[in-house]
């Protein structure tokens, strides 16, 4: 029992920075608030520098597949991507799946355009149209109808040819994803 | 059975595929037109579970065109809470269904508490850990008769407490399980080095012997320490002791890992054929 109370320990200490710096304040005290007892004492001993690379090399691979989920995103915000999703990865991933992840910081992108803006300002309909897909996608939706106020079919190909094309691109989109059954497959229309 | 016999079988039933690529979405039209220059493709397994038809449509025509090797990353062995018996039988359903002659995880745990990392994070280097990999690889291998090889991982973090050095550690627990070893060298070079140690000390106390499969990637340099980043084009380091893993182990197949970052398919395929010679150097395949 007390490997596993170790292992939830070291997970929440690479996944979580609330926690991690918490933790870093009174190694011996947290550890034993966690529960554990034998290994609270040797867990104080553990390198903060250690565990601060650790929870970036798990960040950091959540990046890589959170960009393959959301391409056209990645390349609308380019290194602000990686910037933005340092600022979202700062508790565990949601969920098991990684589109889960992408869904998650696909969320955090709408908030953070609603809150303090985000440039293209299209770039936050691209996310919500890549995460719309993933939804209709992994969570096998029967019907999915998405609007957006930007020309999301324009975008996604100029992006898609390696353009980040300056301008507003502001027009009224529909986009349907439907499944005539849970088994068949995937079927999208964008207008 | 001997350790020596038991390994001489295991290795002399697995076929010699050569030189492959582990498959990801930004290589997927092309990749089908270079057929010829892919040996085995390599898929994330856990991408297939749960997945919609679609998906399976793409397992479906990859299989049709290359040998699929499955690798794992989220069935977390090293975890001390039970394994999750669900998580177990999509596997290996999916495995059945593509017959591979082998599939891999890592040695490492990436479920604890609720919480599911996507990566593998390190063990403490403790005979408790060592018991947990291998009841959990028993209960794993009662389900799954397929070889199973397993990754070593590149970690910052060292637990406090070890009682085995650590490759003395991955040893003991391919022994036990009854496991290979899908070698990763850029795992190695970087652990080893941002450790202050030596990729090839290390490598000399790792049982080659269990070698079957090698990744091996490119990373970069921040801060004076090496990231194993897959996202680089691979380094005279990496190619160096991939070639000597190559002189001295049984090795049945050699897997690039591009992971970000992505170029063109064919710079990345000069790098699979560049290993495919390395193979045929060592007379691992022709």
């Amino acid at each position: 029992m007390e490997l596993a109370l170790q292992q939830k320990l070291v997970a929440r200490l690479a996944t979580d920075r609330e926690f991690r710096e918490k933790f870093f304040a009174d190694p011996a005290g947290v550890a034993a608030s966690e529960g554990l007892t034998v290994a609270a004492e040797s867990f104080a001993q553990i390198h903060p520098e250690q565990v601060r690379q650790l929870a970036r090399v798990l960040r950091r691979r959540r990046l890589a597949v959170v960009g393959i989920h959301l391409p056209l995103t990645r390349k609308a915000l380019g290194e602000r991507f990686a910037d933005l999703f340092r600022n979202y990865a700062v508790s565990p991933p949601p969920g098991k799946q990684p589109f889960e992840d992408a869904l998650g910081f696909a969320a955090f992108l709408e908030q953070h355009a609603a809150e303090k803006g985000l440039d293209p300002q299209w770039a936050p309909s691209i996310a919500r149209y890549e995460a719309a897909e993933l939804e209709a996608t992994w969570l096998r939706r029967r019907l999915l109808v998405r609007c957006f106020p930007h020309a999301i079919k324009q975008l996604a190909a100029l992006l898609t040819a390696g353009e980040v094309p300056p301008g507003s691109y502001q027009r009224s989109t529909t986009a349907v994803w439907w499944r005539t059954a849970a088994s068949s497959r995937l079927k999208h229309w964008l207008g | 059975m001997g350790r020596k016999t038991e390994i001489t079988n295991l290795l002399a039933n697995l076929p010699r595929l050569g030189a492959g690529l582990a498959y990801r979405e930004p290589f997927r039209d092309e990749l089908l037109q270079k057929q010829s220059e892919v040996d085995f493709v390599e898929i994330i397994g856990d991408h297939y579970l749960d997945a919609p038809p679609e998906r399976m449509d793409e397992l479906v025509l990859l299989g049709e065109h290359f040998t699929l090797i499955p690798h794992f990353t989220n069935l977390s062995l090293g975890s001390a809470e039970e394994i999750d018996p669900v998580y177990v039988e999509k596997i290996t359903s999916l495995i059945k269904r593509l017959s591979p002659p082998w599939w891999s995880e890592h040695i490492g745990y990436t479920r604890a508490g609720g919480m599911t990392l996507g990566h593998p994070a390190p063990l403490p280097f403790t005979k408790e850990s060592v018991d947990v990999m291998t009841r959990n690889i028993v209960t794993v291998r009662r389900a799954i008769a397929t070889p199973l090889i397993l990754e070593n991982i590149c970690s910052p973090l060292l637990w406090p407490g070890a009682e085995l050095a650590e490759p003395a550690f991955i040893s003991e627990v391919l022994t036990s399980g009854g496991c290979g070893l899908l070698l990763d060298v850029t795992n190695l070079l970087t652990h080893a080095t941002n450790l202050g140690g030596s990729p090839e000390d290390f490598l000399a106390e790792l049982p080659l012997d269990r070698v079957v499969q090698v990744h091996f990637s490119g990373g970069h340099e921040t801060n004076g320490r090496l990231v194993e980043s897959h996202a680089q084009p691979v380094s005279e380091a990496v190619w160096k002791l991939l070639d000597a893993v190559v002189a001295r182990a049984p090795v049945r197949c050699i897997c690039l890992e591009r992971d970000d970052n992505f170029p063109p398919l064919p710079e990345v395929l000069w790098q699979v054929e560049r290993a495919r010679a390395i193979g045929r150097q060592h007379r691992r395949w022709n």
